[in-house]
C-alpha cells in the first residue's frame, strides 16, 4: 500500500525530535492547561510535513492529551467540567469562524497576508494579556500572602450581574454567571485557537480575571475546552483524510509523560506560579512573532525589501525564541516541582526524626523556680487542622513539650454553623469530625512515641479562633502552638485571620510555626521596641535560652524618619536588654539595624540563621489591631522560622 | 517500609509494567503496519472515526502507563 503524498517517511531523528518536543509541550500543558501546540506545528513543518497535515496531526494529539490531563487534574479537584464544556462548545463556534477569517485573508492577500495577520494577532493579544498576566504574577509573588488569590474586580462585577434565564452555577466560581458572558469568552478562545493554535492564552486568563475562577482551576478547566475543541478539530480534518496518525501518536507518546508531570507539579505550587509560567511563555512567544513581522511586511511590499539573507535569518531566530519560550516554561515547571518535592521530603523526614534537636539540659517541671507567667512552659495547647499548614506546629509542639516536660492538649476544630456547611448536611460534618479524630489519634501516637503526655479533642465551632481561646482558658495553657495558616471547613484556605485573632485575644503566649520551620536552638532573635511588651519578650527569651543553651540577638530597628534622640534611645533599649540577658547567663549580642522594621528583623533572622523570633504583644486585644498591616504581621507572614508572641 | 506500603508499591510496579507492555505492543504494531494504518485512517469521510478511535485507545493505555510510571519513580502529587 502506498503512502499518500501528504505523509512523509519518518526516520529515528524525526521520531526523537517529536518525542522530546511532545514531552516538553505536555509538561507545560499539564501545568497551565495549554501550550506546546505553537511549537509542534512549526516543528513538524520544519521536518517537511505540509502545513495543513501538521495542524491536523497536532490537533489529533491534543485532544487525547487534554483528556488525560483533565482526568488527572480532576483527581486533584481542580477541574470544573461544566465550565469547561460550556466554554468548549462556544469555542467550537469560534474555531469555525476563526478558520473562515483565516481563509478569507489567505484568498485576499496570500501566504504573506495570512502570516502577517497571525503574527499581528500574536503580538497584539499576547502583548496585552501576556504582559498583564506576567505583571500580576510578579505582584502576587511579591505580596505578603501569595497563597491566596483575590477575585478580580471585573470578575466580581460579572458575578454580580443577574440576567434572568441565562444564569448558570459554576463550582469553580462558587457563583452563578450569565452564559451571555461565557459565550463570547469561549468564542474568543476558539478564534485564538484557530489563529495561533493556543486558545488557552485567552481561555485561562478569561476564566480567571473575567469570570473569577482560581488560576489552578482555570488552567485545569482549560484542558476540558482543549479536549472539546480537539475532538471537533480532529473530526473535521480526519473527514478530509488529513490526519497523520503516526505523527499524532508519536507526539502523544512524549506528551503524556509530560502532562502527567505537569499536572503533578500543580499540586506543589502557589497559584501565582501558573500565571508566571503562562506570562513568561506568552511574552517570549510574542517576541518570537514580532521578529518575523518585517519579513511579511516586506513580502506585502508595505516596507522596503529586506536584504536577501535577512528573511531566512529572522525566521530562524524567531523559531529559536519560540523553542526558548517552551523551554523557559518547562524549566520553571521543573524547578517548582523539584523544590516542592524536596520540601515535602524534608518535612516528612523532620516528622519522622527523633526529637533530639531541641535539647535543653534542664527539664522544666512545675517544681522549677519559675514564677513569671511569661516564662512558664508547662501546658501547651496545640491547634491542628490536619492540613499541611499545621504539620510544623504539631512536630515542634511535640518536640518542645518533650524537652520542657510539658503536657499537650491538642484540638482539631471543625468549622460548622455556616450556611455552606448546613447545606452539606450532618453527614458531611460527621465525616469531617471523623477525619479530625483520625488525625488526632495520629498526633497522640506521635506524642506517645516522644514520651509526651497528650490528650486530644475534636470539636465543632462557628468561630475557630474563639474556640481555640476558650480551650486555652479551660486548660490554663501557658502556650498556644499553631500553624501560620489554617484550613477552614471545605479545605478552603483561610489565611491569617484565625492566627491573627488568636494572637490578639489569647490569654497566654502564642507560638506560630510555619510548616517547614525547625526549632533546633540555633539562635533566638528578640525584637525590642522599648515597650514593656518587649521586656516580657526578653524575659521569656532568657528562660528559653537558658533551657536550650541558645545564643540570643536583641534587635531594635531605627527608621529613616527617626530623630537622633530616638536612635540614641534604640541603643539604650538594646543595651538594657543585653545587660539583663547577660546577667541571666545568656550568650547575647545587640544589633541596631536601620531600615524598615519587618525587613530588618527578617534580615537579621536570616543572617543569623535563627530558628525563633520572639516578639512582645501589645496586649489582650490590641495586637489584632496592630497586627493587621503591622510589622508583627509582616514578620509572621514572611519568616521561615517560628515566631513566639509573648503576652 | 510497612507491609501495606510494600504491597501498594508492588501493585503500582505491576500496573506500570502491564500498561507499559501493552503500550509498547501498540506502538510496535503502529510501526509494523505503518503504511496500512496510515492509509486506513486517512481515507476521509466516515473513516474519520478511525484516527479518533486510535487516539482514544492510545490515550487510555499510554495515559495509564505514564501515570503509574511517575508514581513508581516516587513522583506523586502532594496530598
Amino acid at each position: 500500500m502506498e503512502i499518500a503524498t501528504n505523509f512523509i517517511p519518518l526516520n529515528a531523528l524525526d521520531v526523537t525530535y517529536l518525542l522530546v518536543v511532545g514531552f516538553i509541550g505536555g509538561l507545560v500543558s499539564g501545568f497551565i492547561g495549554s501550550g506546546g501546540a505553537f511549537v509542534l506545528t512549526p516543528a513538524m513543518m520544519s521536518m517537511g510535513v505540509p502545513g495543513i497535515v501538521a495542524v491536523a496531526s497536532n490537533i489529533c494529539h491534543k485532544f487525547p492529551k487534554a483528556l488525560v490531563g483533565a482526568i488527572k487534574r480532576a483527581k486533584y479537584g481542580q477541574v470544573d467540567v461544566k465550565l469547561g464544556l460550556v466554554l468548549g462548545v462556544s469555542a467550537e463556534a469560534g474555531v469555525i469562524y476563526g478558520a473562515h477569517i483565516q481563509e478569507s485573508i489567505h484568498r485576499a492577500f496570500g501566504d504573506a497576508g495570512s502570516n502577517l495577520y497571525v503574527s499581528l494577532a500574536f503580538v497584539i493579544i499576547l502583548g496585552i494579556i501576556g504582559s498583564y498576566v506576567l505583571w500580576d504574577a510578579m505582584k502576587t509573588r511579591d505580596s505578603a500572602d501569595n497563597s491566596e488569590e483575590k477575585t478580580a474586580r471585573l470578575a466580581r462585577w460579572v458575578q454580580s450581574i443577574h440576567i434572568p434565564g441565562t444564569m448558570v452555577y459554576f463550582k469553580s466560581l462558587n457563583a452563578r454567571v450569565s452564559v451571555l458572558f461565557t459565550i463570547p469568552l469561549g468564542f474568543a478562545t476558539g478564534m485564538l485557537a484557530a489563529t495561533i493554535a493556543v486558545g488557552g492564552f485567552i481561555g485561562v486568563p478569561a476564566m480567571h480575571y473575567v469570570l473569577g475562577a482560581p488560576s489552578l482551576m482555570a488552567s485545569a478547566s482549560e484542558l476540558v475546552i482543549a479536549f472539546v475543541m480537539g475532538v471537533g478539530g480532529t473530526m473535521k480534518f480526519a473527514w478530509s483524510g488529513l490526519v497523520d496518525i503516526r505523527l499524532a501518536m508519536i507526539i502523544l507518546a512524549g506528551s503524556l509523560f509530560g502532562i502527567q508531570l505537569g499536572a503533578i507539579g500543580t499540586t506543589y505550587v502557589k497559584p501565582h506560579m501558573i500565571k508566571m509560567v503562562m506570562g513568561v511563555i506568552m511574552v517570549l512567544v510574542l517576541v518570537s512573532r514580532a521578529i518575523v513581522i518585517p519579513v511579511y511586511l516586506s513580502e506585502l511590499k508595505l516596507i522596503e525589501e529586506l536584504a536577501p539573507h535577512l528573511p531566512g535569518a529572522l525566521k530562524n531566530i524567531s523559531f529559536v525564541v519560540l523553542i526558548g519560550a517552551l523551554a523557559a516554561g518547562a524549566a520553571i515547571v521543573f524547578s517548582a516541582l523539584w523544590r516542592g518535592i524536596s520540601l515535602q521530603r524534608r518535612e516528612a523526614a523532620l516528622a519522622g526524626a527523633p526529637a533530639a534537636a531541641f535539647a535543653p539540659d534542664v527539664v522544666a517541671t512545675p517544681a522549677a523556680a519559675q514564677l513569671s507567667p511569661v516564662g512558664r512552659f508547662e501546658r501547651f495547647l496545640l491547634a491542628s487542622d490536619g492540613s499541611e499548614y499545621s504539620a510544623g506546629a504539631v512536630r515542634e509542639a511535640v518536640r518542645m513539650a518533650g524537652k520542657c516536660g510539658a503536657r499537650v492538649h491538642v484540638v482539631d476544630i471543625v468549622a460548622g454553623g455556616d450556611t455552606e456547611l448546613d447545606a452539606m448536611g450532618e453527614q458531611f460534618l460527621a465525616r469531617e469530625l471523623n477525619a479530625a479524630r483520625a488525625h488526632l489519634d495520629q498526633i497522640q501516637r506521635q506524642a506517645a512515641a516522644a514520651g509526651v503526655a497528650c490528650q486530644s479533642e475534636a470539636t465543632q465551632a462557628n468561630q475557630i479562633h474563639q474556640e481555640i481561646i476558650s480551650q486555652a482558658e479551660k486548660t490554663q495553657a501557658d502556650l498556644i502552638v499553631m500553624g501560620r495558616r489554617g484550613r477552614h471547613g471545605l479545605a478552603r484556605l483561610m489565611v491569617g485571620p484565625t492566627t491573627v485573632r488568636v494572637i490578639g485575644h489569647a490569654p497566654c503566649n502564642v507560638l506560630v510555626v510555619p510548616r517547614a520551620a525547625e526549632l533546633v536552638g540555633r539562635r533566638f532573635i528578640v525584637a525590642a521596641d522599648g515597650s514593656r511588651y518587649s521586656d516580657a519578650a526578653a524575659l521569656t527569651a532568657a528562660r528559653l535560652a537558658k533551657l536550650c543553651h541558645t545564643p540570643v540577638t536583641v534587635v531594635s530597628v531605627t527608621l529613616p524618619v527617626h530623630s537622633e534622640e530616638r536612635k540614641r534611645e534604640a541603643h539604650q533599649i538594646v543595651n538594657r536588654l543585653v545587660s539583663f540577658l547577660k546577667q541571666e547567663g545568656v550568650d547575647v549580642e545587640g544589633k541596631i539595624p536601620h531600615g524598615r522594621a519587618d525587613e530588618m528583623i527578617l534580615q537579621t533572622a536570616n543572617e543569623k540563621n535563627a530558628d525563633l523570633i520572639i516578639m512582645g504583644s501589645r496586649g489582650r486585644t490590641g495586637l489584632e489591631r496592630v497586627l493587621l498591616g503591622s510589622t508583627s504581621e509582616r514578620v509572621i507572614d514572611q519568616t521561615r522560622c517560628a515566631v513566639l508572641v509573648v503576652k | 517500609m510497612t507491609n501495606t506500603s510494600l504491597d501498594l508499591a508492588g501493585k503500582q510496579v505491576t500496573r506500570a509494567a502491564l500498561f507499559g507492555l501493552v503500550s509498547v505492543v501498540l506502538y510496535f504494531l503502529l510501526y509494523l503496519f505503518e503504511d496500512e494504518i496510515l492509509a486506513f485512517t486517512s481515507q476521509g469521510g466516515w473513516y474519520f472515526i478511525a484516527p479518533v478511535a486510535v487516539a482514544f485507545l492510545f490515550s487510555f493505555i499510554h495515559g495509564n502507563f505514564t501515570a503509574h510510571f511517575w508514581e513508581v519513580l516516587g513522583i506523586k502529587a502532594k496530598k
